[in-house]
């Protein structure tokens, strides 16, 4: 995992847009986004739907590409990488958790952490062993033979959670990670997101609970036609653990 | 992700749909059942037929006449053709032209071709049949050296006789051969006799030969007259002793070249009966003439015939071999496969069909999980190699499957048949080979269908856009 000092800069967006076709009315997403973003830090992007936020997660996540603009993780360049390369990105430099866990339904919790383990050319022995370890630390250890229908919403998140950090990657990216779950599996959803940046991990966050946002991140971006509106700084209550 | 990894997961896809795996399975089973057993069926009867020549040793035999018989020519009816045999002088094939054919390297043997109609009696039950006439020296040869029972002649004379198993059947001697002797109940004999081929050795069968008869042909002008025509032919009896007995093979090899009654000939050439050999001694007044009408020549290899046939038609004679036929019966018989083959290769193809549908539905059910193992760092090449995989799988499977179907189905259609052929014909034929060519093309062409199937459904998953595919329901 990911043990780099704060105040290096881990992402970089610079001017990026992005314009989506809605039937024949054009859809301005993301306009002219720049901000940055240090090693270690969480940072939450809050507005209302619509307003970019899930674009800019997956223009940083490599599943899409912006029209102009450019965006660097560590000094990579994700525009100027290849399908390939944006795969490379996806399974080594960063982690997505979704609002809908999208986990495997036929795959167990273990197997659905030891897919991504599997991209990550990892062999069986290995997959199974840092699969049980990554469940445990998300508290999972009894619930790694269920399968996501048997599990419930947070307890999918964890799984999806474990998931993401299977290849170590740099940056988490969070997808309303507690838009699906009741307020109390949110707080603790939040407080394991809180605990694993405690441990170094940068997490990007995409939220609508700005309340349960301000506590864990160190920065609030708040997001409006595609447009970054306002950004303001944080007093974590997990700071010191 | 490890190669062993992404089958391990196709494998995992498949069985999680199984029933449509199953249904789309059973499309390339039905394909490739069709296309072995099509195929099967056209070597089969190819081997029979030239097995036939191969057991007999044909190949290896020439067929020598004295003049230029365009056969082509004269039976689509050019007359020139016809003309040049019944009116050019040929050479003839005298003993000294034989000493010369004999001395050609590769010869093994040379020998006039003798065959005259007779009628045979054993029992009292009668047939009739060309007997030919062979020299002791092709005991050595096959079919010859290896008789169902008894042994060739050892000498150019004497009254001994090689009767084929197809011959005794027609005079209502069936042998006790392994088929026989366990499947046919006594009552199905249908007037048969069942006997041990050994039991026939030195038993007594009579030859009826031909002879003009000169009294007759005095008297025909007045028989014509008075209108009592009669054919003025006499028949006079010769006995003879079996020697020995030729085992009908399996397959079609009763062609005109096989005799089924052998004698000496030293024997034959002493037998009274009429002058001519064939029905161009007929035509061209031969019996009048010096010489043999035919001639054998058989070399000790293949290799030998085409020098040997090239020097015998230097000197004028014309040379009729099989090896000649063997090729266009080659072409014959692999348009013949190939027609099959087609039947069997569109059933594949809608199995191919199937398997496209199949894969397509799989793709727009499994959007979703497309998109998350994207999400998770899956690499197109990835998804489309598990795409890929599962085709493969449902290739080989079908492949293996419709080759053990093919296989069901030979043997039943072959069992049916030989139902048949046993009762009407008294022996068993194999219509259906697989050889092992067959059995791996068979896979590897279901295999490669089937790949070729995925081709598409693969492109689209590794297409799908990450995006949306996770938004997908």
């Amino acid at each position: 995992m990911n043990t780099t000092e704060k105040n290096e800069t881990l992402l970089q967006l610079v001017r990026c847009s992005r314009t989506y076709m809605k039937g024949a009315v054009r859809v301005h997403a993301l306009q002219d986004v720049t901000f940055s973003m240090q090693e270690g830090e969480i940072v939450s992007l809050i507005g209302r739907s619509g307003s970019g936020k899930s674009t800019l997660l997956n223009l940083v996540g490599g599943l899409d590409r912006p029209d102009h603009g450019e965006i660097r993780i560590r000094n990579e360049n994700l525009t100027q990488m290849n399908r390939n390369g944006l795969a490379m990105h996806r399974r080594f430099t960063v982690g997505m958790i979704f609002q809908s866990f999208n986990l495997i339904p036929s795959r167990t919790a273990l197997e659905n952490v030891s897919l991504a383990l599997a991209f990550g050319g990892r062999n069986r022995t290995e997959r199974r062993a840092i699969a049980e370890r990554l469940l445990e630390s998300v508290g999972l250890r009894d619930r790694m033979d269920h399968k996501p229908g048997e599990l419930s919403g947070g307890e999918c998140q964890r799984v999806a959670i474990a998931r993401a950090l299977a290849n170590s990657p740099c940056l988490l990216l969070a997808d309303e990670p507690t838009g699906n779950l009741d307020s109390r599996t949110s707080a603790e959803i939040l407080e394991l997101l809180g605990r694993l940046n405690n441990q170094g991990v940068s997490i990007l966050m995409v939220t609508h609970d700005e309340a349960g946002a301000e506590k864990i991140s160190h920065r609030i971006i708040q997001l409006l036609d595609g447009k970054i509106m306002d950004e303001k700084q944080c007093r974590r209550d997990h700071e010191t653990g | 992700m490890k190669p062993d990894e992404l089958a391990r997961i196709a494998l995992e896809n498949l069985w999680r749909t199984k029933l449509r795996t199953v249904l789309t399975t059973m499309g390339v089973i039905i394909g490739i059942g069709a296309l072995v057993s099509m195929v099967s069926f056209g070597i089969g009867t190819q081997k029979n037929v030239t097995s036939a020549f191969y057991e007999n040793d044909l190949f290896t035999s020439m067929f020598v006449t004295p003049v230029e018989i365009d056969v082509n020519r004269a039976i689509s009816g050019d007359v020139e053709a016809l003309a040049g045999v019944l009116y050019k002088p040929p050479s003839p094939l005298t003993d000294s032209t034989l000493s010369e054919f004999q001395a050609f390297p590769g010869v093994e043997i040379v020998f006039p071709e003798i065959r005259f109609p007779v009628k045979l009696s054993l029992n009292g039950n009668e047939t009739q049949t060309n007997l030919r006439a062979l020299p002791a020296g092709m005991g050595k040869y096959k079919p010859y050296n290896d008789l169902m029972a008894g042994h060739f002649f050892e000498a150019d004379t004497g009254r001994s006789i090689i009767l084929s198993q197809e011959l005794l059947r027609q005079m209502k001697v069936l042998l006790k051969t392994k088929q026989l002797r366990h499947r046919t109940p006594e009552d199905s004999l249908r007037g048969m006799r069942l006997v041990e081929p050994d039991s026939l050795l030195g038993r007594l069968v009579t030859i009826g030969t031909s002879v003009v008869d000169l009294e007759q042909m005095t008297g025909l002008p007045m028989m014509f007259m008075q209108g009592r025509m009669r054919v003025p032919f006499r028949e006079i009896e010769h006995h003879f002793h079996i020697a020995g007995i030729q085992e009908t093979g399996q397959g079609f090899d009763r062609p005109s070249m096989i005799s089924g009654a052998v004698i000496p000939m030293g024997t034959a050439e002493s037998l009274p009966r009429t002058g001519f050999n064939n029905i161009w001694d007929v035509l061209s007044g031969k019996h009048d003439r010096e010489g043999y009408s035919s001639v054998v020549v058989r070399v000790n290899h293949v290799n030998h015939v085409e020098a040997v046939q090239d020097s015998i038609e230097t000197m004028g004679y014309s040379v009729f071999s099989i090896m000649d036929q063997l090729s266009d019966m080659k072409k014959g018989f692999l348009i013949f496969d190939m027609g099959l083959g087609a039947v069997g290769t569109i059933a594949l193809i809608v199995a191919a069909l199937g398997i496209i549908n199949t894969m397509v539905m799989s793709i727009l059910e499994r959007t979703r999980e497309i998109g998350i193992m994207k999400a998770i760092g899956g690499s197109e090449a990835e998804i489309r190699t598990i795409f890929f995989v599962e085709a493969g799988m449902i290739g080989l499977m079908g492949g293996l499957f419709g080759l053990a179907l093919g296989w069901l189905v030979t043997k039943i259609a072959n069992a049916v048949a030989n139902v048949y052929f046993i009762r009407e014909i008294g022996f068993t034929v194999h219509f259906f080979y697989i050889p092992l060519w067959l059995v791996l093309g068979a896979i590897a062409f279901s295999v490669v269908v089937s790949l070729l199937a995925g081709i598409y459904p693969a492109a689209r998953a590794a297409a799908v856009n990450p995006v949306d595919a996770l938004r997908h329901d």
